[in-house]
């Protein structure tokens, strides 16, 4: 069997995502037998060119040049994987979307008429047609793992597309929104992650982004009966996946 | 079906029968407190059964407080029967396929579970008996000493689903707890022999009429307000009903009923590749409250909430009638509890039975 043939580009983002790859050690010099990470910019410097098999994507599409390389990425790949809260919802680059852009780039730099970016951070999406998502900030190395493992063999690949609580009560943990009415996002949240917050009595601060028919309304309703702050309330939703459908509705009703 | 009647002992008859299954070699499942919340997990000792406590349930909310009295929590025998995830078979990087036994040995003994959670495992019983060998074999070896419910909390309406707060049948040992004394009565051999070792004597009069007068009161407690008489016909009739709409505007649509739901048997299953060429295939709870529960190729069966909720109380209250020739619900008040927020299926119901108006 040839190798796999893999790039890993990044976007505005912080390198978690990609890291995950680094973080599967073990495995990973396993996975390096019959994948070719031909293009990874964090882990080696010599970049084979394309077209590559898979192309995994990190972050979101944030300014007018990143836009021109999210769509030679995608002439380059047969298949494009966006990787992490950034790149399948906007991530926390988005949250500059509420605020004053022109405020921003004062404070922050010098000249800034020398910044050009786009009015809001957005995920690749937008732009080009993605072929598969793997959500959370940052992605876990297992489901990267199973995702390549699954493809590899001709699989369509499939994730977790249950909502949190499902993995949550597998695992063995009682509701903290009933037990303490801690709030958590798990109701609305895809699961994928094992539970890890609620699994240590906090609640689930939706890094997986929306289930994939999220009762965004009715969550936000549950945290005004729980008496929760109007601004807390918006907090929860306006974190990783604040620009994320369902989650984007509830932060505006605050805005 | 009792074989003894009542017999009477005292309450130190408990940690007796406790320690007679640990010689008879079966793994004890009570409940104990863990984080002030009753859990039903393996217990080494009878000092480990939650005692001292009570908890207080109502929609969307559970604490504990100091009483005498406790009911469950979360968990239900399901958990033990029909684990959340289960190993089914292991693949080799040749192919070999090796099947899991993870019923092998496994001997329980479920002890001070109430006759919701007992009624609960006949269900499961009829559900899933000829399909399911894994729970064939532990329910097989298994051991029920069953309390009776003397108080029934907020949402337990088990009375008027046939299912408590009294044991009837099923059991190998039914006891209830009257002040200092304890009433026990055995439902089989194994139950017979155990309580042939303890001090008991036949029920005396007064004994007996506080033992019916308790578990009257208790009945009455555990009622909701709605009957079972043609229940699965009129919700039929109002399959159209409003009431489904109007109630999901508070759904999250997370599937906590069904995980908490000691009846519930739905499941997905998955496949865990390894790199080494390995892979698992485990079975996982599944619940059709969840989104992609009823999507199959091709569509969904049921892509609105209102319709994925319509058909749990269906499923329980009518389907099930037809399949299995029981009620799929037992009274226990899990679903109801365990919502986050607080939906609660008896007003579901009574909105559905009068026209979507309570």
């Amino acid at each position: 069997m040839s190798k796999l043939k893999v790039a890993v580009f990044k976007f505005s983002s912080c390198d978690g995502c990609q890291l995950q790859f680094l973080n599967l050690e073990e495995e990973l010099l396993q996975l390096t037998e019959v994948v070719d990470f031909a293009l990874f910019y964090e882990a080696r410097s010599s970049v084979e060119p394309g077209p590559y098999d898979i192309s995994f994507v990190e972050g979101s599409i944030s300014t007018p040049h990143e836009v021109e390389l999210i769509n030679n990425v995608r002439r380059e790949s047969k298949i494009v994987v966006a990787i992490g809260a950034c790149a399948t919802s906007g991530g926390i680059q988005a949250l500059r979307n509420w605020a004053n852009l022109d405020e921003f780039k004062s404070y922050v730099y010098p000249r800034p008429e020398w910044i050009e970016v786009l009015k809001n951070a957005e995920p690749p999406s937008k732009f080009i047609k993605v072929d598969y998502e793997i959500r959370g900030c940052p992605v876990s190395k297992e489901q990267l793992l199973s995702f390549i493992l699954q493809y590899m063999r001709g699989k369509i690949p499939t994730l977790p597309v249950s909502p949190l609580c499902i993995e949550c009560k597998v695992a063995g943990n009682v509701c903290v929104l009933v037990v303490s009415g801690t709030p958590c996002l798990g109701p609305i949240t895809m699961g994928g992650c094992g539970a890890i917050c609620p699994s240590y009595g906090r609640g689930c601060y939706g890094c997986y982004g929306p289930a994939v028919d999220p009762q965004a309304p009715a969550m936000n309703r549950l945290f005004k009966e729980l008496d929760l702050k109007p601004k807390d309330i918006q907090l929860l939703f306006k974190q990783f996946v604040n620009w994320a459908k369902g989650f984007k509705e509830v932060v505006e009703e605050y805005e | 079906m009792s074989i003894t009647g009542l017999y009477v002992s005292r309450l130190d008859a408990l940690p007796k029968i406790f320690t007679e299954l640990q010689r008879l070699n079966y793994t004890v499942v009570g409940y104990k407190v863990v984080n002030n919340v009753l859990r039903l997990d393996r217990l080494n000792t009878f000092e480990e059964v939650a005692t001292g406590v009570e908890d207080v349930q109502n929609p969307g909310r559970y604490y504990l407080i100091p009483g005498n009295f406790h009911r469950h929590g979360p968990d239900s025998p399901k958990n033990f029967l029909y684990p959340p995830r289960l190993p089914l078979f292991e693949v080799s990087p040749e192919w070999g396929v090796v099947v899991k036994d993870y019923s092998k040995d496994l001997r329980l003994a479920f002890f001070g579970i109430k006759s919701c959670d007992l009624t609960s495992i006949k269900v499961l019983d009829r559900v899933v008996s000829d399909v399911d060998e894994t729970y064939v074999s532990i329910r097989g070896n298994s051991v029920i000493v069953v309390e009776n419910c003397t108080q029934p909390g907020n949402t337990c309406f088990c009375n008027t689903m046939g299912a408590g707060p009294r044991a009837r049948d099923s059991f190998d040992i039914a006891y209830t707890r009257l002040g200092s004394k304890l009433v026990v009565e055995a439902g089989s051999d194994l139950g017979l022999k155990i309580i042939n070792r303890l001090a008991v004597e036949p029920i005396d009069d007064s004994t007996y009429s506080e033992f019916e007068s308790v578990m009257t009161k208790a009945a009455l407690k555990a009622r909701a307000n709605f009957e079972t008489e043609n229940l699965p016909e009129l919700l039929e009739l109002r399959l159209e009903s409003n009431a489904y709409k109007e109630v999901v505007k508070r759904c999250l649509g997370c599937a906590n009923c069904n995980l908490v739901c000691p009846t519930c048997f739905c499941f997905d299953v998955l496949d865990v590749l390894r790199i080494d060429g390995s892979a698992e295939r485990v079975r996982v709870w599944d619940g059709c409250l969840n989104y992609t529960y009823a999507q199959v190729a091709g569509g969904h069966f049921r892509p609105d909430l209102w319709a994925r909720y319509r058909h749990f109380i269906l499923h329980k209250f009518t389907y099930w009638i037809k399949q299995f020739g029981t009620f799929g619900c037992v009274g226990c008040g899990r679903c109801i509890t365990w919502c986050p927020a607080g939906i609660d299926i008896r007003d579901s119901l009574l909105r559905v039975l009068k026209g979507g108006v309570i």
